[in-house]
Parts: structure tokens; C-alpha cells; sequence
């Protein structure tokens, strides 16, 4: 029976050097290993004839066979898997460069709403509330709250879209001569002062209207975003840090500003504020016009007959105000010379944001 | 406007090593926009004096001529189309390289070797425009070359010399942007534009050069015998008129200077009068006005003008000196004699009144116009004159005196037999504010966030003309009558005087310090931001922003009714004279337009949207008046190549974003006539919480043919504002059940008209078992008779305490089959 035990494993051995593949395998498993007819299973089968010490000892040195056998019938099993698998997956192998079909087309949000988000985003992490209001406003909150009296030029009808009287008035009233399409979005800094007081931190995003010929570089309707500070210690410095901190969210900590002299109504002292021009990092380009620098927003301090029409107490409160057109900084952003695609609806656009 | 930096330099006292762009840098950053500084004879290199040695006629054209000019250096042969070059004249010689402008059109071309008719050029004889000095030497004839001879002591120059050189054009000129000099009608002058230069380099001023006037001689017979009169019927439209009688006038050319100054900053000579109102406006920035005494008022001779100043009649006619006629209204401000008006007070001058090769006796103005008078007069005629410009900034009265003296001091100057003829008439009605202002040191240190030194203030202040005195840590200010106008007026005012000299770029950047408390949240703000969002990256919708204004062509293609719209008073262009009420038209004009190009369009905008039916805020703080509404709406548009039922798209995209707002949304069926455009089909209100907010239809297929679309396109539309105070972003969590639930379909035949929504709400009332109904399948057509459809539902069964057993769930599937039969007269075809 030794004998036998001995001869069946080099026959094992000699059969599994043969195994090329899962067939042979699965063959060379019935063959030894099938619970009916397997040869190893058989010797083991007659072990029960066997008695006593014989027994035990012939039973000890089959097992250690068996387990041997059965260890190398492993390996070699994994040794095809693995061969196997190999080879499927270099049959399943796929252009990764090709897309999903069908595509699905994916939405896009407008460029103008990317910044705005951005920038809102900013503010409100700074602690500014954000407002929204009226487009149709009032001549009053337009100009007469803003320091801009009746015959300022800023009331041109070259500037300013009024509304018709036959549009009628909500109250019933025929006053309409008096509302306006706002022309910016501080009309909402007398609003938001009547109605929340100081200290104040608001940021306006929103649409506002020009009366003025279109073409690549000007549009009648633009989005602005407006925010201002109120509070008894606030001065010019403070929003000179302010307008930094802007500045190099927008276009990273190399940035500069400088602000320069400009006359509104209502703000005193007033500026425009520039940014190094962040495409030549303010070594002269095309598109700041070989200055280095790019003009991006308005401010100043708040005018006092501003705070007074908000019924803020100019002894105890100042504030600061600044603006930026949104439609120039998403074209500065996505190198866009023509603001007029912004509200085109054209897909060919859209599309690539 | 231009400023010439020589005629600056003339008044600034600065150092002759100052550059023109360190002036145009500082006046950058603390006054105006200095938007060139260019240099003179920039454009004129390579254009030298040449001799004219030979000239023979072309042998291949008639009208050109073979010459050979000299550069000082050689010889060179050079074609020439001039009509007057002749041997032995001194010309203007553009050599090879040199900048022209053919026939004084177009852009700057540089000048090659060329062969005109078979003959080699090297080089050009230039004509005067052709080398942008076409004002100041103007073509006698069309063909004429420029002749040096003629027009210079040109024999101190040698051949070969650049012409700039010789012109003497060596000034430089800084272009202003006169927009950023609206708040400073000091500064429209170069006296003023010095001033602020000179306080900008810490320099004091150099005293205006006027002479002293002898006391005026009204002994003089012929002065006391003239009476000019002056009559100002509007003191508050006029507040101050100067006028005085010259005679003995010989009109000639201005001197040389005088004429360069003027060229210098882009005006043409015209003759010594009217050069000198131009210089006096260019020097002070007073605009003053020339009339011939003789043509319109009674002659000298007669002893006696009169001159009123009054409002136009309406209706009035007048015809200003280039001879276009305009007709007056009351609120126009002219110059009159007894006659007629004679000049546009502050604008432009009359036709008849002005000066002439023939005048001998004038009558200067030097006036000041109320600004806001002016600048209306200006608009609604479409007149913008250098004079209007100034007056409309509102000029400093006091300045007239100055002016007035200056001009005729120039006039007895450059005519030397002219003599004043009258009294200089002075009628005058205005008082400035010239404070003192009180400017607190405290506060100036407050406003701007850095202690400025007291003294750099204060001398910061006097060289800019204001007189400042101090008192216990306050500064009393004094304006002078300059910027007492309107410009400066508050002590805000005064900060920033000291603020944009000290410089800007000198105050540090800090930021102010907060409480950490958190702003209040824009909740309309946030549900806009929301849906976007869920539209655009969950739905694959295009956000589109399109313009308020609609025009009524649009609308009228829709059918729309434009009754009611709110219209602007001013459109910019006549085609979008209304604002929207809605967003949906703009939407189908995208679609249209993109269809074109994509088989599938998909888009969607946020806007605000006008509707004088409803009330918005108030107009001011305590006025009972409101504005129209301005509700927030979201418009959405869905077409596509093969998509029958686009209807679909659109209310699964909503009911996805109501899903995620936590909204109880349904879309009820309407049968409203919206208009012609509508597939009253395929419509329906959209309802949240019961409340309607909106609606989506389609377009009915006739009409999206009309538009020249072949896809079915829907739009729908709703109301954030009242989408808003619905949504209550309330999910609550179900425990999930620890039974397993059973899956039954069943399919049915209904008649068309039965809705999905009413079978889902009656068989959700069934059983209490039944925690989930769902469509799956939807058939109509072949196989089935007409107005019949069969509907496919899973439905699922559930309980929370027990698994269920197969006869419970029979019985209750059997439940659904007859409670079809019962309602909905369905068929049941297959029970699963």
C-alpha cells in the first residue's frame, strides 16, 4: 500500500507538470482528488481495512501525502487563474481615451454666475450680508439718496432709461416719470441703511442699465456688485485693506492696488481702484494698454448727505463703498473681447463654462 | 482736452529737468486721467528740408514730374504729383522710412523706394497734410506741395534739418479725459492745470503776467459818447456779463506764438480776434466771445448799443456762425440785440455777428451762464462746444475780470491800431460760498485712517489756493472763488484735497475690525444659487442671461399682448422699448437661434421680471407711492431633435428640484389660452403646496413651424418669490423596514383622458399595505383602440410588523385590479 501511496504521487507530479490550463486542471483533479473515483481518495478509502498500528501509521503518512498533493494541486491552481486572468484582461483591454456613448451633456452655469458666486461667496465669509433689489427704482433712491442732484449729467437721458408714464404705477399713482431703470446698484445703500441702521456690511450683486449705444465694449445692461461698510471707526485705510484682500482673492497675493482720484457723487473722497494687470504682472500689455495696471472698481467714502438720507448719525458713523463690474472681470477672467456674447444666448458660449 | 506741457511750464516754476510723464504720472494719481502724453513732430522723423535742383516733366504721365532734391547729404530722385514744385524751392523731404499720410487720408504709411509710372522714387516731396500739418500750413490748391520758402525765414536752416526742428515743434501734449475733469472747472484752462502741477511738486505758482490797466480814460470824448448797454434779464441764468467796445481792429493773422499755442493743443488759427478769445479760454479757461460791432449792433458812430441778455422765445430762430439754424425754446438763454439773438449764450455764436476780414470795431464778451442751463441748451441742441463744455462745470464769475483785462491787453497788443471804445460794462449778480470750512484735525486723521502732519496739511491746502488758518487742532479753511463753485463745499471735501496729494499710495491698507457675527442669510439669494445648481449640474440645463427689455416685434410673433407692459420712456434702440413680464420669449428666441446649431437645446435663466399689476417697495422712505413688482422668476426652455414630448423633460427637471427643496409639488392640468403660441395639450400649472407658482406648456406645433423650428419645444416658467415662502427643506428620515416587500405589476387599458396622478392617488388608498406605486411602462396606438392608452405599474407592498404572506398580498393585488374596473372603467390585461 506504501507502495501504492508512493507511485500515485509521483504520478501526481508527473501529471501536474503537464497542466497547461483549467481543463487539464479540473482533469487532473477528478483524476486524483473526485470523492468517488479519485486514486487518492480510493487509498485513502481502503485505510479502513487496515487495523491497529497499521493503520495509524499507514493513515499518518497518507494524510501528509494527501496535504501535499493538495498544496501543490493549489499552487498550480492559482498558477492558471492567474495565467488565465492575464490573459483576459489583456483581451478586455479598452481605449481609455475614447468618451461614453452616448455622451451626456452636462450643464453649464453663466460666467457672470461663476464670478458672482465667487465674489458673494467672499464677502459673506467677511461678514457682509448680501441684499438684492428693485432693477425699476425710484429717482429717489437712484440719484436724490445718492448725492445726485436734479441736474446732475448722470440724470442725462444718455444715461439713464426712464420708464414711461402709461406704464402706471402699482399705488395707482401717476408719478411714473420718476422711476428710473437703475443705473447702478447703490440705490440699495440708502435702502439697506432705512431699514437695518448701523453698523452695516452689505455686498448688492445685480443688474443695472446704461442708456448707451452697444458695441464690443459697451453694453446697456450690466451686473455690478456693490458692497459697502458702515461703523463708527471705518476710514479710507480700511478700505484700502478691504479692496486687497479682493484684489488678491481675484488674482493672487502679487497682486497690487492703487487707487487714483475720481469724482462720485456720493462718495467723498472718491477713487477708482487698480489692480496689477495680472496677464503681464504689470509689465505693460495689450489689454491694460501697456499701463500694467487694470482698472476693476470704484469707491470712496460714503458721502455725509448719503448716510443722512439713510437716517445713519454722520457723528457717530462713516463708511466706505466700492463697486465692480462684474461683466469686465468675467471677461478679464476668460480673456472675453466682446461683452455683447455675455447676454447672446448663444450655446456656442455657454457651453464653455 | 490737450494741454501743452510748454505753455504749463510757462506758470509752474518747476525745474526744467522735470519731465512731462512725472507731471502726467502725479496728475494721474491725484487729479485727472492723463490718457496720452505725446510728443510733438513724433510722427515727422525722416521728413527733413530739401532743395528742389531739378525738375523735368514725367516721360509716362502728364501730371507728374521727375526732381531731384537735395537731403544736405546727396541727390536723390524723387517723383513728385505737386502742381507748384519748381527749381530752387525749399521742400518738405520725407526720405525713405519717413511716416505719410496719402493725400492726408488714412493711417501713417512708411515710405519705400517705389517706381511710379516706370520711374524710381526715393523718397517724397510732402504736402503739409500729408504730414499731419494740415491746420497749420492749410492747401491753398489740391495738389500743392508744401513750399518752406514761402512759409519760413527759412535761411538759417540747412538742408537736411528735421522739419520738426525747424517748425519748432517741440512741445509736448498731454491728452486729458475730460470726463475726469467734470468736478473741476478750475482745471479746463492751462493757468488752473498749472496751479495743480505745481501743488503736486510742492511749488508755489508763478503769478498770472497781466499788465497793469492805466485807470480807464473816461474823459476820453468818443468813450463817454459810446454807450454800451447791457440789459441781464436773467441774473440767476447770468450772473455776471463784462463787455467792452474795441475799434480800430485790423484783422490780420496771429503772430507765430500765438498760432503755435493754439495748433499745439488741436485749434486752428482763424485771425487775431478770434485767436485770442480762443487763448484766453485755453489759458484761464473763460470762454469769451467776439462780436462785430458794426453788423450787429448800431455803428460806433451811432453812440449807442444795446445788448440783451435774455431767455429765447419759444419757437425762436437762430443761426449759429457755421450756418446751421435752430430753433429756440424758452428755456435757451441768448445774447440779443434789439432785433434778434445774436449768440447762443455760452454755447456758440450767431452767424451774422461774427467776425470778419471787414470788421474794424468789436465788442468782447467775457460772461458767466449758469451751468445746468448751458448743459441742457447744449443737449437738446446737440451742441457741445469747447465754450459750453467749460460753462456747463460751473466757472468761477471772478475769473471774467481776469480774462477780459488779458484780451484786451492782446488785442491793443497785436492790433496796434485798435483803441478800447467804450467803458468796460460790468453787470454782475453772484455770491460764492467761500466758507471758512472747519476741518477738525481729528476728523481728518478719523476719515483717513493715518496722522497726516499738520504742517504737510495745511501747506498741502495753500498751494492749492486755499487759505487755511488754525485754532485749537481746527483748521478754519477759506475756498478760493476757483473751486467755491459747487466743487468744494464740506470738509469731507477738503480731506480728499489732502488726501489724493499726500497720495493714496501713502495711506497703508488695514482692515477694520468685526464681531464675529455670522451676516443674516439671503435666503431668495440662496434659492436661486440652489437651483441653478441643481439644473445645470444635475439636469444639464445652460444658464443664459438675457436682456429686460423685449421688443414689441418679439412679442407680437408671439401673440403676446403688450398691453400693460411697462415701456421705457428712452429705448436705445426702438425695437426693446417694453420691459419683460415674463421670461419665457426670450427663452424660444434662444432656443430658435440655437437650434440652428445643436440638436438639443436646453437652457434656463433667473431673472427679475416687471409687473405694474402688483406692488413692489416703496419709492422713498415715507412715501405711500410703490414701485411695480419685480418678482424673481426662473424660465426654463427644452427642444430637441426626435424629443416628442419635450413637456416631460421640463417637469422632471422641476420635480427634481422640488424633490431636493423638500417642496410637495404637482403639475395640474390647465386649459387657460394663453395665447396663440400654446399646445393647450400639453399644459400645466405648476402647484406647490396647492398654491399655483408657475406653469409649463409647449409650443403648439404650428407655431414652432412658424418660427422655423422642426423639433416640439417647451418652455415653462415660475415664481421664486413665491417658490420661496413654500419651500420648507424639511426631509425626514423613514426607518427602513426590517420585512421585505413585495413587487406586483399590473397593466391595464384606460380610456386617454384618465390621469396618472388620480389612478396614483386612488390606488395609494387601497390598502395600507401599498407603500409604493410607480409607472413603468405608458402605450398608445397600434394594437389598441382609438382615444384608449395602457398604463404599467409596480406596486409594492409593505408592513412594518410582520412579513407578509402570499394570500394577503393576492388578496390586496386583487383589490387593485377592481377598484381600475370600478373608477376607471380599465381593462386589466396582465396581472403579475
Amino acid at each position: 500500500m506504501k507502495n501504492q501511496l508512493e507511485k500515485i504521487k509521483k504520478d501526481f507530479f508527473n501529471a501536474v507538470t503537464e497542466v497547461k490550463d483549467a481543463l487539464q486542471l479540473e482533469e487532473l483533479e477528478q483524476r486524483f482528488f473526485s470523492r468517488r473515483s479519485g486514486e487518492l481518495t480510493q487509498i485513502m478509502k481502503n485505510l479502513k481495512d487496515l487495523s491497529g498500528e497499521a493503520r495509524q501509521e499507514f493513515g499518518k503518512l497518507a494524510n501528509e501525502v494527501k496535504r501535499e498533493l493538495e498544496e501543490v494541486f493549489a499552487k498550480k491552481k492559482e498558477e492558471i487563474k492567474v495565467s488565465e486572468m492575464g490573459d483576459i484582461l489583456e483581451r478586455e483591454k479598452i481605449d481609455v481615451t475614447q468618451p461614453k456613448l452616448p455622451g451626456k451633456e452636462r450643464g453649464h452655469l453663466h460666467p457672470n454666475t461663476l464670478v458672482q458666486n465667487d465674489l458673494e461667496d467672499l464677502f459673506t465669509s467677511m461678514g457682509f450680508m448680501a441684499l438684492d433689489g428693485p432693477e425699476l427704482e425710484s429717482e429717489y433712491y437712484n440719484f436724490e439718496a445718492l448725492n445726485i442732484p436734479a441736474d446732475h449729467p448722470a440724470r442725462d437721458m444718455q444715461d439713464t432709461f426712464y420708464i414711461s408714464a402709461q406704464g402706471g404705477s402699482a399705488s395707482g399713482g401717476k408719478n411714473s416719470n420718476s422711476w428710473v431703470m437703475r443705473t447702478h446698484t447703490s440705490p440699495m445703500q440708502a435702502r439697506a441703511m432705512q431699514k437695518y441702521g448701523a453698523p452695516l456690511r452689505v455686498v448688492v450683486p445685480g443688474r443695472v442699465f446704461r442708456n448707451e449705444a452697444t458695441d464690443a465694449r459697451h453694453e446697456h445692461t450690466i451686473q455690478q456688485l456693490e458692497g459697502f461698510v458702515i461703523d463708527e471707526n471705518i476710514n479710507f485705510s480700511h478700505l484700502k485693506g478691504v479692496l486687497d484682500v479682493v484684489a488678491k482673492h481675484l488674482y493672487g497675493d502679487k497682486i497690487e492696488i492703487r487707487l487714483r482720484p475720481k469724482f462720485y457723487p456720493f462718495v467723498e473722497p472718491g477713487v477708482n481702484g487698480e489692480v496689477t494687470c495680472f496677464l503681464c504682472a504689470g509689465k505693460g500689455c495689450r489689454v491694460c494698454k501697456q499701463s500694467g495696471w487694470l482698472e476693476i472698481f470704484g469707491a470712496g467714502m460714503i458721502h455725509p448727505n448719503v448716510l443722512r438720507e439713510g437716517g445713519i448719525d454722520i457723528k457717530k458713523y462713516q463708511g466706505f463703498a466700492f463697486g465692480f463690474g462684474l461683466d469686465r472681470l468675467v471677461m478679464l477672467k476668460y480673456g472675453i473681447d466682446e461683452i455683447r456674447i455675455l447676454k447672446s444666448g448663444d450655446l456656442r458660449f455657454l457651453r464653455q463654462f | 482736452m490737450l494741454i501743452s506741457f510748454n505753455w504749463l511750464k510757462q506758470y509752474t516754476g518747476l525745474p526744467s529737468s522735470t519731465t512731462p510723464e512725472e507731471i502726467a504720472e502725479k496728475l494721474k494719481l491725484s487729479t485727472v486721467e492723463v490718457e496720452k502724453v505725446e510728443r510733438q513732430g513724433k510722427d515727422l522723423k525722416s521728413i527733413v528740408v530739401g532743395l528742389v535742383k531739378k525738375v523735368v516733366k514725367h516721360p509716362d504721365a502728364d501730371k507728374l514730374k521727375v526732381c531731384t532734391v537735395n537731403d544736405g547729404a546727396q541727390d536723390w530722385q524723387v517723383v513728385c504729383g505737386g502742381s507748384n514744385v519748381k527749381e530752387g524751392m525749399k521742400v518738405a523731404f520725407g526720405r525713405i522710412g519717413a511716416k505719410v499720410r496719402w493725400h492726408g487720408e488714412g493711417e501713417l504709411v512708411v515710405l519705400a523706394k517705389a517706381k511710379i509710372r516706370g520711374v524710381e522714387s526715393f523718397g517724397m516731396i510732402c504736402a503739409s497734410t500729408e504730414i499731419g500739418l494740415g491746420d497749420r500750413f492749410p492747401l491753398k490748391e489740391e495738389k500743392e506741395i508744401l513750399d518752406l520758402s514761402e512759409i519760413l525765414d527759412i535761411g538759417n536752416w540747412k538742408l537736411g534739418y528735421e522739419l520738426a526742428k525747424v517748425l519748432g515743434m517741440d512741445d509736448v501734449i498731454f491728452e486729458i479725459d475730460n470726463k475726469s475733469l467734470s468736478n473741476r472747472p478750475d482745471l479746463w484752462g492751462h493757468y488752473g492745470m498749472a496751479r495743480e502741477v505745481a501743488a503736486l511738486f510742492k511749488k508755489a505758482l508763478i503769478a498770472y503776467p497781466i499788465k497793469k490797466t492805466k485807470k480807464q480814460d473816461t474823459r476820453n470824448k468818443q468813450i463817454q459818447n459810446y454807450k454800451l448797454q447791457i440789459d441781464v434779464e436773467d441774473k440767476k441764468l447770468c450772473p455776471r456779463y463784462m463787455a467792452v467796445a474795441i475799434d480800430g481792429i485790423k484783422i490780420a493773422s496771429s503772430p507765430d506764438w500765438l498760432q503755435k499755442k493754439l495748433l499745439a493743443v488741436g485749434l486752428r488759427p482763424i485771425n487775431n480776434i478770434v485767436d485770442i478769445t480762443n487763448y484766453i479760454m485755453l489759458d484761464l479757461g473763460q470762454p469769451m466771445h467776439a462780436f462785430d460791432e458794426s453788423k450787429v449792433l448800431k455803428s460806433i458812430k451811432s453812440v449807442k448799443s444795446e445788448i440783451t441778455v435774455r431767455r429765447a422765445k419759444d419757437g425762436e430762430k437762430f443761426t449759429t456762425l457755421d450756418g446751421i439754424e435752430y430753433e429756440l425754446k424758452s428755456e435757451n438763454l441768448v445774447i440779443a440785440n434789439k432785433e434778434k439773438a445774436i449768440a447762443l449764450a455760452g454755447v456758440i455764436g450767431g452767424l451774422e455777428s461774427g467776425i470778419g476780414n471787414e470788421t474794424t470795431a468789436i465788442i468782447y464778451e467775457s460772461a458767466n451762464f449758469d451751468a445746468s442751463s448751458i448743459r441742457k441748451t447744449s443737449t437738446r441742441l446737440g451742441l457741445r462746444t469747447d465754450s459750453s463744455a467749460r460753462f456747463e462745470k460751473s466757472l468761477d464769475p471772478n475769473n471774467c475780470e481776469l480774462a477780459m483785462r488779458k484780451a484786451i491787453e492782446l488785442t491793443l497788443e497785436l492790433c496796434p491800431g485798435a483803441k478800447i471804445a467804450s467803458k468796460i460794462v460790468d453787470v454782475k449778480d453772484f455770491h460764492l460760498q467761500q466758507g471758512p470750512i472747519e476741518l477738525p484735525l481729528e476728523f481728518l486723521h478719523k476719515k483717513i485712517g493715518v496722522e497726516i502732519d499738520k504742517k504737510e496739511a495745511i501747506k498741502i491746502l495753500a498751494n492749492l489756493g486755499f487759505e487755511v488758518k488754525e485754532k485749537k487742532g481746527v483748521l478754519l479753511v477759506k475756498i478760493p472763488t476757483w473751486r467755491a463753485t459747487k466743487d468744494i463745499s464740506i470738509a469731507e471735501d477738503l480731506i480728499e484735497e489732502v488726501a489724493r496729494v499726500y497720495g493714496y499710495g501713502n495711506i497703508p491698507a488695514s482692515l477694520p475690525k468685526f464681531p464675529i457675527v455670522p451676516p443674516s442669510k439671503n435666503e431668495l439669494l440662496a434659492l436661486e444659487r440652489t437651483i441653478k445648481e441643481i439644473l445645470a449640474l444635475e439636469f444639464g440645463f445652460s444658464e443664459v442671461y438675457n436682456y429686460s427689455f423685449v421688443s414689441p416685434q418679439l412679442l407680437e410673433r408671439l401673440g403676446i399682448d403688450s398691453a400693460g407692459l411697462i415701456e421705457l420712456d428712452n429705448p436705445v434702440a426702438e425695437d426693446r422699448p417694453f420691459l419683460r413680464r415674463s421670461l419665457w420669449p426670450g427663452l424660444l428666441e434662444n432656443a430658435e437661434m440655437n437650434l440652428h446649431r445643436f440638436d438639443e437645446v436646453k437652457m434656463f435663466e433667473i431673472g427679475k421680471v416687471f409687473n405694474s399689476e402688483i406692488s413692489g417697495l416703496r419709492v422713498s422712505g415715507n412715501s405711500d407711492e410703490l414701485l411695480p413688482g419685480q418678482p424673481l422668476y426662473l424660465g426654463l426652455v427644452f427642444a430637441g431633435k426626435g424629443v416628442l414630448t419635450p413637456f416631460y423633460e421640463l417637469s422632471n427637471a422641476l420635480a427634481g428640484v422640488f424633490e431636493r427643496l423638500g417642496c410637495a409639488a404637482e403639475f395640474k392640468p390647465a386649459t387657460h389660452e394663453l395665447g396663440k403660441v400654446i399646445h393647450r395639450g400639453r399644459q400645466a400649472q405648476i402647484l406647490v403646496s396647492g398654491e399655483g407658482i408657475g406653469a409649463i406648456t409647449e409650443i403648439s406645433p404650428s407655431f414652432s413651424e412658424r418660427l422655423g423650428v422642426d423639433s416640439r419645444v417647451a418652455v415653462a416658467e415660475l415664481d421664486l418669490d413665491k417658490l420661496l415662502s413654500l419651500v420648507n427643506d424639511n426631509i425626514q428620515y423613514h426607518k427602513i423596514s426590517q420585512y421585505p416587500s413585495v413587487v406586483r405589476d399590473i397593466a391595464f387599458m384606460v380610456d386617454k383622458k384618465i390621469e396618472h396622478a388620480r389612478i396614483v392617488f386612488e390606488l395609494k388608498k387601497i390598502d395600507r399595505l401599498i407603500v409604493g406605486v410607480e409607472l413603468f411602462d405608458v402605450y398608445e396606438g397600434k394594437n389598441l383602440p382609438a382615444g384608449k392608452k395602457s398604463l404599467a405599474y409596480h406596486i409594492t407592498y409593505r408592513s412594518d410588523d410582520r412579513t407578509l404572506e402570499s394570500a394577503e398580498v393576492d388578496a390586496a393585488h386583487a383589490k387593485v385590479g377592481e377598484v381600475l374596473k370600478k373608477k376607471f372603467e380599465a381593462e386589466v390585461r396582465c396581472v403579475l
